[in-house]
């Protein structure tokens, strides 16, 4: 009777064991792309314009910060929508002269359901994410006995889970399929963070070529849930690597910076080109997997990888080549950016701060700092862009002056105006309201109140820019004030 | 930013990196470094590419490179 007991015991822990393992989680795989075609795949160059022009080039960047970032960014969409501007002897909306959206975590759930859906986002988008608790459905999600079986798989994290749910309540499983299918712009970049060389991953078919896989069978659930993953909160989401396997050729600049490195004429470039190597080396320590964090571990603004499109030739969507081909003549970038500045008890006593404050201070200080000098590196960009033009109107100027004979032939580049429009809560003027955002919690879940707050402010800081009114002025633009529509 | 000139007898794309970047006689922008500068076909250019360090340029001191017409 009792071997019976023990026979039955070791069964029954067989079977159990058995359960388990078959319930446990595996990472959703990404699909293998079966050979190499610049011509195809969710890339800029392949979207239709339609009556979007590119004279008018407009790009939107919205940053990292949970629901209070995603709010804002939809209320600066909402703003667009509301905005109407002459353009081309059309009176349109300036929502539809948007050409590319990169965005971050947080702010990366309205962009993946513009990408997705359109229009509709603003009939869908606030009941499907803005006003839900999503943080606590996800911990519920988490404590089911199907959502505990999962994650005891070694490569199924919370994410993954995320990642589910994102695709069943969100997204409606869509995925970069149905974005490429509706062939239009605006260009939406999720971008994440590469864990091992800390640089940003956008869920672009030119990055997802380096792993020789294919983009249209990844859900825009799992995008965002790669580029939303909270460190800590949230672990890392996995990616399978094909590299090598697709007869994937790199772009032709890319060897000719890795050759400039020893120069160090221009390191960045060198850098980018290294770190696109570092997906398609097969020969020492190739790599199979690649884990995706938070995209705002490299760029809480998601502002670098437009920077790198104004600045160089060698981007898969460059805007200089386009201004090179004097094709724009207007350049936009919004940066929505809902960083914070909570308010600290810390200098109001003696006390030496805890661990995790300070664990905490130094995670946040740097990404910060980083944020800051991302906002500067536009700044500077505006200014180099104008420098040249002072510059050579300024030789013109000094010949005119030394008399007719000394006029100046001097050929110039295609000239463009540069509109950089920051929304972001120090631009609130009044103290205490500026106080209150600023002191608002990263999180995904947030009273409807403040939500409704969120959208409201994005617009009024958007529409109290002055290079947003310069804009204006230049598009004979109408804005929607206090809720009125032009 | 760095500025160049690439000049040819006829206005003529110019490819830059493997990607048109521009046209020829006229002032483009770029980043520093080396590039590699290709006129569209036919190729009746001379040299058929130019492969050059790209630095040190300003708006009014553009650099300059010269394709010719090999027939």
């Amino acid at each position: 009777m009792v071997g019976m007991s023990i026979r039955l015991g070791a069964c029954m822990a067989v079977l159990a064991g058995a359960l388990l393992l078959s319930g446990c989680g595996s990472f959703q795989v990404n699909p293998p792309l079966a050979r190499y075609d610049p011509s195809s795949g969710y890339r800029f160059e392949k979207l239709e314009p339609g009556s979007n022009s590119d004279k008018l080039f407009v790009i939107l960047v919205f940053s990292g910060g949970g629901t209070r970032a995603a709010a804002l960014s939809y209320g600066v969409l909402e703003a667009l929508r509301d905005t109407q501007i002459q353009w081309e002897n059309r009176r349109i909306s300036l929502l539809d002269e948007v050409d590319v959206i990169s965005s971050i975590s947080g702010g990366s759930f309205p962009a993946a359901y513009y990408a997705l859906y359109g229009l509709r986002i603003f009939d869908e988008f606030p009941n499907r994410f803005l006003y839900r608790s999503i943080q606590s459905e996800l911990i519920d999600s988490t404590l089911t006995p199907a959502g505990l079986l999962k994650l005891g798989g070694a490569s199924f994290g919370r994410s993954d889970l995320a990642a589910e749910f994102y695709d069943r309540e969100v997204f409606g499983a869509g995925t970069y399929a149905e974005v490429i299918a509706r062939a239009r712009r605006p260009f939406v970049i999720l971008n994440a963070t590469d864990m091992t060389t800390g640089t940003q991953f956008p869920f672009t078919q030119d990055q997802f070529d380096l792993l020789c896989s294919d983009l249209s069978g990844i859900s825009l659930g799992r995008a965002a849930a790669a580029s939303s993953a909270y460190p800590g909160g949230l672990t890392p989401l996995t990616f399978q690597s094909y590299a090598g396997k697709c007869g994937y050729r790199q772009p032709e600049w890319v060897d000719l910076a890795v050759r400039d490195h020893k120069s160090r004429i221009n390191i960045r470039r060198a850098a980018r080109a290294e770190n696109r190597l570092s997906y398609t080396a097969t020969e020492y320590s190739p790599r199979k997997y690649i884990h995706l964090t938070d995209g705002g571990v490299a760029d809480n603004i998601g502002l670098r990888e437009p920077l790198t499109a104004i600045n160089s030739l060698n981007n898969s969507w460059s805007v200089l080549r386009l201004i090179n081909q004097k094709k724009v003549d207007k350049l936009v970038v919004i940066v929505v950016n809902a960083g914070t500045n909570p308010t600290t008890r810390r200098d109001q006593t003696p006390e030496v701060p805890g661990l995790v404050d300070t664990l905490t201070a130094a995670a946040v200080v740097p990404l910060g700092n980083y944020s800051f000098d991302t906002l500067e590196l536009l700044r500077q960009t505006v200014n180099e862009f104008n420098e040249s033009m002072r510059l050579v109107s300024g030789c013109k100027e000094l010949a005119v002056s030394k008399g007719p004979r000394c006029e100046l032939d001097i050929s110039v580049p295609h000239q463009i105006e540069f509109f950089p429009i920051e929304v972001a809560f120090e631009y609130i003027e009044a103290a205490a309201e500026r106080n209150w955002f600023k002191n608002l919690p990263t999180t995904l879940e947030l009273p409807r109140e403040t939500v409704d707050k969120l959208r409201k402010v994005g617009q009024q800081i958007l529409n109290e820019d002055p290079e947003f009114k310069r804009l204006m002025e230049a598009l004979h633009g109408c804005t929607a004030l206090a809720g009125q529509r032009c | 930013m760095e500025f160049v000139i690439v000049s040819y007898p006829t206005r003529r794309p110019v490819y830059v990196d493997g990607d048109l970047s521009g046209y020829t006689n006229e002032v483009l922008q770029m980043d520093a470094g080396t590039h590699k500068f290709t006129l569209a076909p036919p190729e009746d250019c001379d040299p058929i590419f130019c492969e050059i360090m790209v630095k040190g340029t300003t708006v009014l001191l553009p650099m300059k490179i010269a394709f010719i017409k090999k027939w």
